[in-house]
């Protein structure tokens, strides 16, 4: 495939990481934002690598972990109705709430469907005029543009049994929690790409220049983050701290303004809870009034539903790249993938997830990495 | 946190007010919204997908600078590699030493 | 990643913060679920070691002959698709699991359970297609049954087989087999079923030119045995779960570790494209004409040119190796030189959106 096997390619891949390895003094501690990344980073062995020259800690950018307890129960809540059809991302299905998830309701008899895009979701509901359509609005800035012509679109047509339960976030507040943390260990960050495509990279510049921290907005094939984090351990050893484009084929510096206005016509900032990490005032999006009645949480009366993450899960601190999952007490007895504590246990992205599977292979491989 | 695919452009049409259009991944086709994209892009071009949303038109020329850097520092970098291990293997590893020693040194 | 360890990663407690009372899709994923749903609830009421061994095929003393026997139940939606249809899959499916065993399928019995209100066309269809792929194999369907449900109680068709099959000569290829040194071979590319079927299932809203790989591959095993005969030591049809779940099961089974290599695993462009799409792993997608044999290295060029020498076989090729280290588990070497290990997942694999 054009703009994606290429950036596969072993030989420059290796060549990068060598280039890192002869560029690192010491070891550096890098933080890459998306899940998407992590999924990269650990599907392809990337971390073998990069040696001891970086060590990588994966942040919470993945949209299924950080979607708070309490959302999941709504979803729950919302999909348990005999009036619903529950759409959603695929992989949403699989993350507990408090007292199950949604593959749970769809065997004990609510109808959730799987979906590629929220406007799989409106034809649902322009095709089901009898049911009340819900998707499951999760994602980052991202995944915004999609969910706002989503409600925009079902505006517009007039398809009143749609509706949305919003859970979005926006990355660059979590940044900024990350850095204040008194024990943060993050020295730089390799930025997620499509994030930026929609966002542009001005909202980074001012935290590049104020935490010091060299941002790499970095694509996510082999290729694309081993060249993200060359830049980001260029800058480090001379003493930089800027904001940098790696994935200059979708990013620029703008973003894609078309997107980033309809996502201010449909949404509002607001203060959002992060699963394991609390609430990041302004970190999240909301339906404004405007288009109020395709907010589910209004439409159903869902404000009530409240929930309290369990007291042994540690996401947060993994979240946060305080706490190695292998050091978490629950890690690999009581929280495994079968039976997910937090969500970082549930998705393939989750950084518990990834250390679970890893981990499992103890005696080296011979034959390793130059 | 996004899976963003690339996918080139097959036709593009309206559907009440918004664009929509056809885009092909590597044999595999859908029905994809283009309304973010639709001021500069055209059939033949490459877009970022989302979801089943362009989020962004592919810079065909920026990708192809960048590539070809790449491409250039990986080239250069097997030669020096190469060059490097010559050099080692020339120096640490006297010209008839049993193939065991040569084994143990690199 | 190679310096993780796992602190206290014994067998996984069952403690489960989540009531796991009721049947899920994923326990049918071929999965860990489908692996505790024998386990815990299934296998622990049954006895003869001859299912004990879990094989594609069970192999059982008849009047002083072997025989080989294989049951199992298909349920496929859309019933018709790219490349065949429930009828071509119940019949390929049990004829391949009789060859895994190293068995000549002979007989087959056919059980239908049908919805009121399937079109008789369609039924129609489904029975010719089916009588067809038994005769085109030589085998012959001896015995049936069919019941009607109420609209709403099952999917259109439901198919339920059984397969009899017999050997000649004493070759046996059991999942237990695998052995430090030896080589895994596919029959073919790897993914098309699962793919051809997630694209056309309704709500994805893909085209594409995929077509399901089904296949009745006892002439490509026939084939195989000639050439290499006692050298097999396993096969495996990946179906469900796919290849990943099927060596993931052959580790466990042989206790020993397989190392799969990236590139050499073959792909088709629009498989690989519609996964990339996705955010799924073609390792983990169902197969239906394709298999698994792991033979001693030393066999490994002549079995590879005995499959490719059919036309079922043409891409055949080797993909990993059996070693002693790290027992049960199976990894892949990736294309830029790293690790990751393949393990069985829970249940289903689920589109992503990150």
């Amino acid at each position: 495939m054009k703009y994606l096997s290429e950036y596969r390619d072993a030989r420059i891949a290796k060549a990068l990481a060598r280039r890192i390895q002869a560029a690192a003094s010491r070891r550096w501690v890098l933080m890459e934002v998306c899940g998407g990344q992590t999924h990269t980073i650990v599907r392809q062995g990337i971390d073998e690598l990069l040696g001891d020259a970086v060590e990588m800690i994966h942040g919470p950018g993945c949209p299924v972990c950080v979607t708070p307890l309490e959302q999941i129960d709504r979803a729950v809540a919302l999909a348990s109705r005999p009036d619903v059809t529950f759409t959603s991302f695929g992989d949403m299905l699989r993350v507990p709430g408090s007292d199950c998830d949604l593959q749970q309701v769809r065997a004990r008899g609510g109808t959730v469907r799987v979906v590629y895009s929220p406007l799989d979701a409106v034809e649902l509901a322009q095709r089901n005029p009898d049911r009340q359509v819900v998707f499951f609005a999760v994602g980052f800035e991202t995944t915004a543009p999609a969910n706002a012509m989503a409600v925009w679109r079902a505006h517009q047509l007039g398809v009143r049994n749609f509706s949305m339960l919003v859970s979005h976030v926006t990355v660059p507040p979590a940044m900024i929690a990350l850095l204040e943390a008194p024990d943060n260990r993050v020295q730089g960050f390799l930025a997620a790409g499509h994030v930026c495509t929609v966002m542009g990279w001005d909202e980074y510049e001012p935290i590049a220049e104020r935490y010091h921290v060299p941002i790499v907005v970095t694509g996510f094939e082999p290729v694309d983050i081993l060249e993200g984090v060359l830049l980001a351990v260029t800058q480090l050893e001379a003493g930089e701290a800027r904001v940098e484009n790696q994935y200059v084929r979708s990013v620029r510096r703008e973003g894609n303004i078309a997107a980033r206005d309809l996502i201010g016509r449909v949404f509002r900032l607001v203060d959002r809870k992060w699963r394991g990490i609390g609430e990041i005032p302004s970190s999240g999006l909301a339906i404004r009034e405007e288009y109020a009645d395709f907010d589910a949480e209004l439409r159903f009366g869902l404000q009530d539903i409240h929930a309290n993450e369990s007291p042994d899960c540690r996401a947060g601190d993994v979240l946060r790249g305080q706490l190695k999952p292998i050091d978490c007490p629950m890690f690999g007895n009581v929280c495994t993938p079968m039976h997910p504590l937090g969500a970082p246990m549930v998705s393939s992205e989750g950084a518990c997830a990834a250390y679970f599977t890893a981990g499992r292979l103890r005696s080296p491989v011979a034959g390793g990495v130059q | 946190m996004c899976l963003g695919i690339p996918g080139q452009i097959i036709e593009i049409h309206d559907d009440h007010g918004v664009a929509m259009g056809t885009v092909d991944f590597g044999g595999v086709r859908r029905s994809v919204c283009l309304a973010y994209v639709a001021h500069d892009i055209a059939p033949g071009d490459y877009a970022i997908v989302h979801v089943g949303f362009a989020i962004s038109k592919v810079s065909e020329e920026d990708a192809r600078r960048t590539y070809a850097l790449l491409e250039e520092m990986s080239q250069l970098d097997e030669l020096e590699w190469l060059a490097e291990i010559a050099r080692t293997t020339a120096a640490e590893a006297p010209p008839v030493a049993p193939m065991t020693e040569r084994e143990r040194v690199s | 990643m190679t310096a993780v360890s796992v602190p206290g990663a014994g067998p996984a407690c069952p403690t489960p913060t989540v009531e796991r009372e009721r049947v899920l899709l994923g326990h049918g994923s071929g999965g860990k679920l489908s692996a505790a749903l024998l386990r815990d609830h299934i296998l622990p009421w049954f006895t003869s070691p001859a299912l004990r061994e879990l094989g594609d095929a069970a192999v059982v003393p008849v009047s002083g002959a072997e025989v080989a026997v294989s049951t199992d139940a298909f349920v496929v939606n859309p019933l018709e698709f790219p490349g065949g249809d429930i009828g071509v899959l119940a019949i390929h499916g049990t004829l391949n699991d009789l060859a895994m065993v190293g068995a000549d399928p002979r007989y087959i019995t056919v059980g239908l359970v049908i919805e009121e209100g399937l079109p008789l066309e369609t039924l129609d269809r489904i029975i010719a297609s089916m009588a067809r792929s038994a005769e085109r194999a030589g085998v012959a369907i001896v015995a049936g049954d069919t019941k009607v449900v109420e609209r709403g109680k099952a999917d259109g068709l439901f198919v339920t087989t059984t397969g009899i099959g017999t050997f000649d000569g004493k070759f046996r290829a059991a999942p237990t087999r695998a052995r430090d040194g030896d080589v895994v071979l596919v029959s073919g590319p790897v993914g098309a079923h699962g793919m051809t079927i997630m694209s056309v299932r309704e709500g994805l809203g893909f085209e594409t030119e995929l077509t399901s790989d089904t296949a009745a591959l006892h002439p490509l095993v026939r084939q195989l045995r000639q050439a290499v005969a006692d050298e097999i030591h396993v096969m495996r049809d990946p179906t469900r779960g796919g290849v990943a779940s099927a060596l993931n099961e052959i580790a466990a089974a042989s206790r020993v570790g397989i190392e799969l290599e990236e590139q050499s695993i073959p792909v088709d462009a629009p498989v690989f494209a519609a996964c990339e799409v996705l955010g799924l792993d073609p390792l983990y997608v169902a197969n239906e004409g394709i298999f698994l044999a792991i033979v001693p290295a030393p066999a490994a060029e002549a079995a590879l040119a005995a499959l490719r020498a059919h036309p079922l076989g043409v891409r055949a090729c080797k993909i990993g190796r059996v070693t002693h280290a790290n027992e049960g588990t199976v990894w892949v070497r990736t294309a830029i030189g790293g690790t990751r290990v393949v393990d069985m997942l829970p249940g289903d694999q689920l589109p992503r959106i990150c």
